[in-house]
């Protein structure tokens, strides 16, 4: 048969195509105006000017950035455990439950992830707000006084949550559908041998579970660097600050203040961030 | 490379596994398994803890809802959880489809013309590309596959804000397609597509076509698809629902309100509703906000079988 070109190609040009002109055009053009920076040359307009690291440099020292990086640890360290501990705790739960109820349940947990992100932090912004809030109508009437869940002391907080009921369910789910494929007869074999039912579940429900877990921690990591559409949407209703995010800072640096090239060393120096965090993860995963 | 079981041979769509993960090493585990007696966990409190996140999870909606009936004042001064009496429902409908003209129609019919060309284009260039993966060998396909799937790591701030830029120079800002075209790109898409491809087209099916005299497009075309079906369902749903709930990009890319999605239309409403000397209509945002995603509760429910089979195939292939 001819074979003068692989058809290889034929199959992945548009998927390149367009990866090519939306994706990597993009980057490569974010990493070239990272290099410049604004300069005042006399009483004249800001010129953009060839600064190398600067920008860099700046990024690494600003505090801002840096706060919303510390945020970001922040949600790895508390928010994503909790979240996956949940979603573990619930799909070995709804593994044991059955019928109509098991149906319901599996298909409400994951409507939350199914709500546009923007709709979602909407509503729960109604719901945090001290004017509309039901928790706080209840609590009025209780005479307990009112959290002020949009205060810069709690807004960290409130948008974990927000995140936590997003996504608990659609990784709960995918855990869920790990379980369910795990053949009886292991467990019949364990209970053989005289394993107590905490035992199978330490021993062979968890431990089967290890690879998609480890696929959903970095999911959850990757997410969380790239964590704005809820605090965007939170700003009009309540205080939110500037660099609570480090993608919100970086959106505001380049949409408010028209500083692309800044945006985008930040915005690079997060990409690599996010590689040498979830790199050693991804491998350990690909040489199973 | 051994054949490989087709998809529905035991009619669970949990079953959809490539060989090698949990459960197919054994045996396709029967439709419809119970495992009781395992859970060390006493079955009124496994109930009320699931009960209780069921909670959680319907409480917003359960706000919508009762909000839907009222109107604006009553948002304020009623309880958050139950109706207001008498309802303001169709009032509200009314006011929802009319005000700004019927903006609202607009915005519905912007979403739904982004995501379903979204849906369809990502969906076939996915297909084909994960195709290619899957089937073929070239030089520095390791690599490539490797470093497509590494730009899932990219903040969007890194990719969406340059775009705004380049496309500017293209003319392509303020306009639908700077909104479809960028998001057909779809890296996780690829990646389970290609997922798919190994699991649901046979080697040995794809020799025998050639030997056969068929080419290379008609055996991706004729032969391939129709055996993808729930891979295919699985990348559109994935794709919809992205398109669908797409914030950001259009956020950049679009200042004109008439070619807003639904997502961005109602924030701007609600950023509009909460400034001071905005006119306030938190109850028409809470309608429009439980119209706008009824399309994807209905896709999830109708569907289900699919998303669930797609999220096992794409976590525990690895």
């Amino acid at each position: 048969m001819r074979r003068h070109r692989n058809p290889a190609l034929l199959f992945l040009a548009p998927f390149l195509t367009v990866f090519a002109a939306f994706y990597l055009a993009p980057v490569l053009y974010a990493i070239y105006l990272s290099l410049f920076i604004r300069r005042r040359v006399g009483i004249g307009p800001a010129k953009e000017v060839f600064g190398g690291l600067t920008n860099y440099l700046r990024a690494v020292q600003d505090t801002d950035f840096l706060n919303g990086l510390k945020n970001m640890f922040m949600f790895g360290v508390i928010q994503v455990p909790i979240m996956l501990g949940l979603a573990i705790a619930l799909a070995l739960l709804l593994d044991q439950s059955r019928g109509v109820f098991m149906k319901v349940c599996r298909t409400a947990f994951f409507m939350p992830y199914g709500i546009p992100t923007a709709i979602g932090a909407l509503i729960w912004g109604y719901l945090y707000s001290p004017n509309l809030s039901p928790f706080n109508q209840v609590m009025g009437a209780l005479h307990a006084g009112v959290i002020n869940f949009l205060s810069p002391e709690v807004i960290l907080f409130s948008i974990a949550n927000i995140v936590t009921w997003t996504w608990t369910g659609y990784n709960m789910v995918t855990l869920f559908a790990a379980l369910q494929n795990i053949p009886r007869e292991l467990y019949e074999a364990a209970r053989v041998d005289g394993a107590t039912r905490w035992d199978i579940v330490r021993t062979i429900k968890i431990p089967l579970l290890m690879p998609t877990l480890k696929l959903l921690f970095i999911f959850s990591v990757i997410g969380t660097s790239q964590l704005f559409t809820e605090a965007f949407v939170l700003r009009p209703l309540g205080y939110v600050a500037d660099n609570i995010t480090p993608n919100l800072y970086l959106y505001l640096t380049a949409a408010r203040d028209a500083n692309y090239s800044y945006a985008g060393a930040m915005a690079i120096l997060l990409a690599l961030l996010i590689f040498v965090i979830s790199g050693p993860l991804l491998r350990q995963i690909g040489s199973r | 490379m051994a054949l490989k079981q087709p998809a529905s041979r035991t009619g669970s769509s949990d079953a959809l596994l490539p060989a090698g993960s949990p459960g197919n090493v054994i045996a396709p585990p029967p439709a419809s398994r119970k495992d009781a007696g395992t859970s060390p966990v006493p079955d009124v409190l496994r109930k009320v803890v699931l009960a209780a996140f069921l909670l959680y999870c319907v409480l917003p909606a359960a706000w919508i809802i009762a909000a839907m009936t009222k109107d604006n004042g009553q948002i304020f001064s009623t309880f958050g959880l139950w109706f207001a009496s008498p309802p303001h429902l169709f009032e509200n409908l009314a006011s929802l489809f009319t005000y700004q003209s019927g903006i609202f129609q607009r915005w519905f019919a912007n979403s739904l013309l982004y995501a379903a060309s979204i849906t369809l284009g990502s969906t076939l260039i996915c297909a084909m590309g994960g195709y290619a993966f899957s089937k073929y060998d070239f030089p520095a396909k390791q690599f490539l596959f490797n470093f497509i799937l590494g730009t899932i790591m990219v903040p969007s701030t890194a990719l969406v804000l340059p775009l705004f830029l380049l496309l500017n120079k293209v003319g392509l800002v303020n306009s639908m397609w700077g909104v479809i075209l960028p998001s057909l790109v779809n890296p996780f898409g690829l990646y389970l597509m290609k997922v798919f491809w190994d699991s649901s087209l046979p080697n040995e099916l794809i020799e025998a076509s050639r030997l056969e005299g068929a080419n290379e497009w008609q055996i991706f075309w004729r032969i391939g698809m129709p055996l993808m079906q729930t891979g295919l369902v699985t990348v559109a749903l994935l794709c919809f629902v992205g398109a669908w709930n797409n914030f950001f990009l259009p956020l950049i890319v679009l200042s004109e309100e008439s070619l807003y999605p639904l997502t961005l239309g109602l924030n701007v409403w609600n950023s509009v509703s909460s400034a001071a000397g905005g006119k306030p209509v938190f109850n028409l945002i809470a309608l429009g906000s439980l119209i706008s995603v009824l399309p994807l509760l209905i896709a999830f429910v109708v569907l289900g079988k699919y998303w669930r089979g797609g999220l096992t195939a794409g976590a525990t292939k690895g």
